[in-house]
C-alpha cells in the first residue's frame, strides 16, 4: 500500500479528492497530520471527519477495482482534505486616506478551518476548481475585504500618525471580524486576527526626504563644527607654541641681560667701591685740611681774644688811670675851691677861669682816650679772599697763613 | 455530563477516549468563544469598544487553548502514551479524574459566556460586563493551564504530587 499526498505545496489549504479517480494497481493510504483532517462525503453524504490517523485503503488497488466491477461499493466517494492550523493570507489593498494621500499595502489575515468545519469547503468547490491555495482564498475575499473593511477603515484614517497607531489596528481588526464574520463563516473559516502593514505614503517619503536632507545637513554641520573645532585647537596649540617660544627668547634674552647687567652692575659696584674709597680718602684728606684749618681758625680766633683781652685790660686801665686822675684834679679843684672860698677868693672870674680849665682838662681827656683805640686797617685773604684785619695771622675761613 | 463513545480508556479504546475529551473541550471553547463573538459584535457595533475589546481578548485566550487541545500529545503506538510502557489502573483513574475537572472547568466557562451575552442583551452596565467577560478569561486560562498538566499526566506521571 503506498502513502497518497494530497499536499505537494505549502500554499495549498484544501483539496477535494474524488476517490474514484485514484485508479493504481496497489491501494493507496493517506496519513493525517496533527494539523490535517480530511472530511469523507460518500455518495451525497458527508460521513466521518478524521485526523491524526492513517486512513487506509482511499483508493485504487485490485480488490477495490473488482468490487466496483461487482457494484460493492459507494458510487460516488470523495475526500476532503483540509489544513486545521492556522493560515496566513495577505490581500494588497490601495485606498485612499482622509487626507487625500494613497495608502498602499498588505492586509494580513489568520484564519483557520476548525475540523467540524471542513465540510464548508464544499461552498467553495461548488463554484471553483477543487484546489484550494491562498491565491485562490485571496481572491475570494480580496474584493469583499477591501470594500467592506479597508477602504472604510483608511477614509476615516485621517494622517499617518493615526494609521500606524495601535488603536488604528484594533479598530481595523474588531472592524474586519464584524464585517467578514458572514463570509468566513460561509466559507468554514474561522478569524482568528487581522493587521495591515502600510508602505509610506507620500507624506512619509517627503518626510523622509525631509529628514534625510536635514540629516545631511546636520551632518555636515556636525563635520563643519568639528572642523573649525579643530582649526580653533591646532589655532591656539600654534599661538600658544609661538608664545612659549617668545617667552623662551625672552627669557633667553632677559637671561643674557640680566649676566651682562650684573656683571656691569658688578663691574660698577666696583668702580662705586672705588669711587666711595677714593671719596672716603679725600673726604678724610678734607677732614684732615679741615682740622687743621680750624686749628688754625682756633689758634687764631684765641691770639685774637688774647689781643682783645689784653686791649680791654689796656683800655680798662687807662680809664682806671684817668678816673684816679680826674678823682684827683676834682679833688685838687675842691681843694682849691675851698681854700678860694677860705680866702675869700672865690668870684666870678675865678669860678668863670675855674670851669675854662676844666673844660680844657677835659677835653684833653677825652683826645687822649678817643685817640688811643684806632681801628686796625682791614686785608682780604690771599687764598679765598675773605676780610681779615691786619694784625691777623691766618684766615679764620680757609685757615690760609698770611 | 455524558459523552457519546466514551467507554474510559478502555483497552483498545484509549485513544477513541482521548480524541473524544479532546474534541469535548474544544467544542466547550467554541461554544463559549461563540458567546463572546456575538457579545463582541454587537458590542463593535454599538460603539462600546471597551466591551468589544474584553471579549476578542477572551477569544484570544479560547483560540489559543482550542489550538493546544488540538495540538496536545497523545502518546506512542505500542506504549499508549508516551513514556510509559503501560497505563496502570490507578493512572488511568487519575486520567479520566482530571479530564472531567477540565471539562468541568470548561463547563463553568461557557456558563459565564452565556451569563455574558445574557447580561449584555439585558442591558447591564459596562463594568458588569467587563467584569463577567474577565471572569470567562479567566476560567478559559485557568482551563488552559490546568489542561496543559494533562501532558504532565500522560507522560509517565513522572510527577508524584496530585495534579
Amino acid at each position: 500500500m503506498t502513502n497518497y499526498k494530497w499536499r505537494s505545496n505549502p500554499n495549498i489549504i484544501a483539496r477535494l479528492v474524488d476517490g474514484n479517480d485514484i485508479k493504481t494497481w496497489k491501494a493507496r493510504q493517506v496519513v493525517l497530520k496533527p494539523n490535517e483532517a480530511c472530511a469523507f462525503i460518500i455518495d451525497g453524504r458527508i460521513g466521518d471527519i478524521v485526523s491524526e490517523k492513517i486512513v487506509r485503503n482511499i483508493g485504487g488497488g485490485i480488490g477495490r477495482h473488482i468490487a466496483d466491477l461487482m457494484g460493492g461499493t459507494a458510487t460516488d466517494r470523495r475526500m476532503l482534505f483540509a489544513i486545521t492550523g492556522p493560515v496566513d493570507l495577505g490581500i494588497p489593498f490601495n485606498a485612499a486616506m482622509k487626507n487625500g494621500s494613497t495608502a498602499t499595502g498588505l492586509m494580513h489575515l489568520k484564519v483557520q478551518l476548525r475540523k467540524e468545519d471542513i465540510p464548508k469547503l464544499l461552498n467553495i468547490f461548488a463554484n471553483s476548481a477543487p484546489l484550494l491555495d491562498r491565491n485562490a482564498l485571496v481572491g475570494l475575499i480580496a474584493n469583499e475585504i477591501a470594500t467592506r473593511c479597508i477602504a472604510p477603515a483608511m477614509a476615516n484614517c485621517s494622517n499617518d500618525e493615526e494609521l500606524r497607531s495601535p488603536e488604528f489596528q484594533e479598530h481595523l481588526e474588531m472592524h474586519t471580524e464584524v464585517e467578514m464574520r458572514q463570509t468566513f463563516s460561509n466559507l468554514g473559516f474561522t478569524f482568528l486576527r487581522a493587521y495591515i502593514s502600510t508602505d509610506k505614503t507620500d507624506q512619509e517619503k517627503l518626510q523622509k526626504l525631509r529628514a534625510d536632507l536635514d540629516m545631511a545637513t546636520q551632518t555636515e554641520g556636525a563635520n563643519a563644527d568639528a572642523l573649525m573645532e579643530r582649526i580653533a585647537i591646532r589655532e591656539a596649540a600654534t599661538l600658544r607654541r609661538i608664545e612659549c617660544e617668545v617667552n623662551v627668547e625672552r627669557a633667553k634674552k632677559h637671561g643674557e641681560v640680566t649676566i651682562q647687567a650684573e656683571s656691569e652692575l658688578l663691574e660698577l659696584r666696583k668702580q662705586e667701591a672705588v669711587w666711595e674709597a677714593e671719596l672716603a680718602r679725600d673726604q678724610g684728606k678734607a677732614d684732615l685740611r679741615m682740622k687743621e684749618s680750624s686749628h688754625k681758625t682756633a689758634q687764631a680766633m684765641e691770639l685774637f681774644e688774647q689781643v682783645q683781652a689784653r686791649k680791654r685790660d689796656r683800655v680798662q686801665q687807662s680809664q682806671e688811670h684817668q678816673e684816679q686822675r680826674m678823682e684827683k684834679q676834682n679833688e685838687i679843684q675842691m681843694k682849691m675851691m675851698e681854700m678860694a672860698a677860705a680866702q675869700g677868693a672865690l668870684t666870678p672870674e675865678v669860678m668863670q677861669e675855674f670851669l675854662r680849665q676844666q673844660t680844657a682838662q677835659k677835653a684833653i681827656d677825652g683826645s687822649e682816650s678817643s685817640s688811643e683805640p684806632t681801628p686796625p686797617m682791614s686785608t682780604s685773604c690771599k687764598q679765598c679772599n675773605a676780610a681779615l684785619m691786619a694784625d691777623w695771622k691766618a684766615c679764620p675761613h680757609c685757615g690760609a697763613v698770611q | 455530563m455524558v459523552l457519546s463513545g466514551y467507554e474510559g480508556y478502555t483497552k483498545g479504546k484509549r485513544r477513541a477516549a482521548d480524541l473524544a475529551i479532546r474534541e469535548e473541550i474544544q467544542r466547550c471553547g467554541t461554544r463559549a468563544r461563540n458567546h463572546l463573538l456575538n457579545v463582541h459584535d454587537n458590542a463593535f457595533r454599538e460603539k462600546k469598544i471597551a466591551i468589544a475589546k474584553a471579549a476578542k481578548a477572551c477569544c484570544n485566550t479560547i483560540d489559543q487553548l482550542i489550538e493546544d487541545v488540538d495540538k496536545s500529545p497523545t502518546g506512542m503506538s505500542h506504549a499508549f502514551f508516551s513514556g510509559q510502557s503501560s497505563a496502570s489502573i490507578s493512572v488511568l483513574k487519575k486520567l479520566i479524574k482530571h479530564d472531567h475537572d477540565v471539562i468541568e472547568m470548561m463547563t463553568k466557562g461557557v456558563n459565564i459566556s452565556n451569563s455574558v451575552e445574557h447580561a449584555f442583551s439585558a442591558g447591564k452596565e459596562e463594568d458588569e460586563i467587563k467584569s463577567l467577560i474577565r471572569q470567562c478569561e479567566q476560567m478559559m486560562t485557568s482551563s488552559r493551564g490546568y489542561f496543559s498538566a494533562r501532558a504532565t499526566v500522560l507522560d509517565g506521571l513522572r510527577q508524584k504530587k496530585k495534579v
